[in-house]
């Protein structure tokens, strides 16, 4: 056939009989000849088309929440500010389980009511929405064997998903950079750009690890459910977790064992980057994508 | 090349079990290529499996086929490229126009010759500007239709493509797949009743249980069919007329059929006071006889009907319903997670 010469070559059947020439009879198709191929990654495109209004509602969430908590910095904000003074009297549990420590740094602001808290909250949601929806949403809706239907393979189909869902997060996180960036100076946060890059790639890392969790469920047992519960308990676990390692120095290893953890433990907005967190938050993203893959070709697709 | 070998698709005992219950029990046949193929079933016939087990949709328990020549579990998207399908329960969802939804599937499975889409959509009357998910049951099959057509694939898979159709659009998807197979593609296309597809079919699968129980020409099936057949014969009486009857073997199914519908059990009767000699019944199979009999009387009237295809299917649906038919159902409900993976058949 004379079209997609770069794709994989399980079959060419007019190899096997090259004397039949291309245009016979047993081709049609072949008659309608202007190649269109190829495209690069039409299902990537297709999903990012398909999913531009829910990307603009995340990112809006995200936006507002920065806004909205930022500009209270310099009135509460300050080692002997009200709210300091609010923070001492109340249980040091419960300070360490909202993550509000450092609360009265502005970097320790952001991150324990951003970062760690509302902006956890929305990226953990919007990558599970967006995992569970790439495979498992298909398929319980019956559109997922109409596509493999087509000339599409099922690593093409997963990866490409999965590529999807990584640019929706990574527009997140990149949106709540840029805003945090412009509201920095007057809402007197004091943070270096460079750490705002450093938290925007935890937090993307975090929101990857709910995302592929999602996806990866979703492709192992094609059910929404299993799938969204994957990526949320992966999110709410690690941050329970976390906060039970946050209360006593002798837990504090149990966050080394959670996403949540190798995202802020070392507090990467006042710190900088902390490469082995990250390194652990992509590579089990990556993981969790390698055996979605796996899962998706080996198995039955269920029907509507 | 499928076509040297005049099989566009072949299986050989291929079977799928969804946990204990059997969906397809060694399904061996041959699709000619540039045919078109009909698989006629009720539900749970094993249609949709069969057809999904030739896209790579689901992949079979043991046995194996081969479409365009090409073991769908290694063909990839190069062989899928070069089929057409339309799903036997097609969910169109999403904020997406039919013509959007169809340029990416485009993408995907083109080339599609330019104007193919626009055509296709007129022909079976389709709005290609509204959202897919506010389409009715009806456009929505249409729009199947056009996905699976566009890009003039040399083999068609088309399950109950005429379900939710209107009748004239009917027609126009028969038209269709007759055009399709002129041009030398391929077509399977399954439905619930040999009506729908016996005017196009070149030869059909009736399905049931998750086997063939019949493999013929519809012509065969058409020639096989049981039909209703009424003689007035006159200057004759009753007994000449039944020992020329049973003196030929091949009539035996006449007089054996004809009970209940005559005077006497052997179909023939003597209508009071007319002198003449009745025969009526259902005839299965060649009617050549019968006509050769009834030559050596004076036929005063003879009316034989066009054969009932569908009740001859619904014949073989029956057949011995009452055993393995009952044991799926079984299974269906000893399976819970069954219910979610195997394919629905409506």
């Amino acid at each position: 056939m004379s079209r997609d010469a770069t794709d994989s070559v399980a079959e060419k059947p007019d190899d096997e009989h090259p004397g039949d020439g291309h245009a016979s009879a047993e081709h049609p198709a072949a008659l309608q000849a202007p190649d269109a191929h190829p495209h690069t990654l039409p299902l990537l495109r297709q999903s990012l088309v398909g999913s531009w209004r829910s990307l603009l509602a995340w990112s809006l969430g995200l936006a507002a929440t920065i806004l909205l908590y930022m500009p209270l910095f310099p009135s509460l904000g300050g080692a002997n500010s009200q709210l300091s003074a609010l923070l001492a009297s109340l249980p040091p549990q419960l300070i360490k389980t909202l993550g509000y420590t450092d609360i009265a740094s502005g970097s320790g602001y952001a991150e324990s009511t951003f970062f760690g808290l509302v902006g956890f909250l929305l990226m953990s949601a919007a990558a599970t929405t967006w995992g569970s929806a790439a495979i498992a949403g298909d398929e319980e809706s019956g559109a997922l064997e109409l596509i493999l239907a087509h000339g599409v393979s099922r690593h093409q189909l997963v990866l490409e998903r999965s590529l999807a869902v990584t640019v929706r997060l990574v527009v997140l996180a990149a949106v709540s950079g840029a805003l945090l960036a412009a509201v920095n100076p007057s809402s007197q946060l004091g943070l270096a750009g460079t750490d705002i890059v450093a938290a925007c790639a935890a937090f993307l890392g975090l929101g990857l690890v709910s995302g592929s969790a999602a996806l990866m469920v979703g492709a192992l047992t094609g059910r929404r459910l299993f799938s969204t519960a994957a990526g949320a308990g992966v999110a709410a676990v690690s941050y329970v977790v976390n906060a039970i390692g946050s209360q006593s120095a002798a837990l504090d290893a149990l966050r080394s064992f959670t996403p949540y953890g190798w995202a802020y433990r070392h507090t990467p907005l006042a710190t900088g980057a902390d490469l082995p967190g990250l390194a652990l938050l992509f590579g089990l993203s990556a993981l969790f994508t390698v055996v979605a893959v796996a899962a998706l070709r080996r198995r039955d697709i269920s029907g509507a | 090349m499928a076509a040297h070998t005049g099989a566009a698709v072949s299986t050989s005992a291929l079977s799928k079990r969804f946990g204990r219950a059997v969906a397809l029990d060694a399904l061996t046949l041959d699709v000619a290529a540039g045919s078109i193929f009909g698989v006629i079933g009720p539900n749970g016939a094993g249609k949709t499996t069969a057809l999904r087990l030739l896209l790579d949709i689901i992949r079979p328990t043991s046995g194996s086929a081969l479409v365009l020549g090409v073991d769908p579990r290694i063909g990839g998207p190069e062989l899928r490229r070069r089929i057409g399908y339309l799903p036997g329960e097609l969910r169109l969802e999403g904020r997406i126009t039919g013509r959007n939804l169809l340029d990416q599937l485009a993408r995907i499975s083109g080339p599609v010759a330019p104007g193919a889409i626009d055509t296709l959509a007129e022909r079976v009357g389709l709005d290609l500007t509204r959202q897919v998910r506010t389409l009715s049951k009806g456009n929505k099959q249409k729009l199947g239709i056009v996905q699976a057509f566009m890009h003039t694939p040399d083999l068609l898979v088309l399950d109950e493509p005429t379900s939710g159709l209107d009748p004239l659009v009917q027609q126009t998807f028969l038209v269709l797949v007759t055009e399709a197979a002129a041009r030398g593609q391929t077509v399977i296309v399954s439905s619930h009743v040999l009506s729908e597809i016996e005017q196009v079919a070149d030869r059909v699968a009736i399905m049931r249980a998750g086997r063939v129980v019949r493999l013929s020409s519809v012509q065969e099936l058409r020639q096989s069919a049981a039909r209703h057949v009424r003689a007035t014969l006159s200057g004759t009486d009753v007994a000449t007329v039944r020992a020329a009857l049973e003196a030929d073997g091949a009539l035996s199914a006449l007089s054996t059929l004809s009970a209940g519908l005559s005077a006497d059990s052997a179909g023939i009767s003597e209508p009071l006071g007319t002198g003449s000699v009745c025969i009526s019944g259902t005839l299965n199979g060649s009617i050549d006889r019968l006509v050769k009999l009834l030559a050596g009387f004076t036929v005063v009237d003879l009316r034989i009907e066009e054969p009932d295809l569908e009740e001859s299917v619904l014949a073989l649906y029956r057949d011995d319903e009452p055993g393995s038919t009952r044991e799926h159902h079984r299974d269906d409900h000893r399976d819970g997670r069954r219910t979610k993976r195997h394919p629905h058949e409506s």
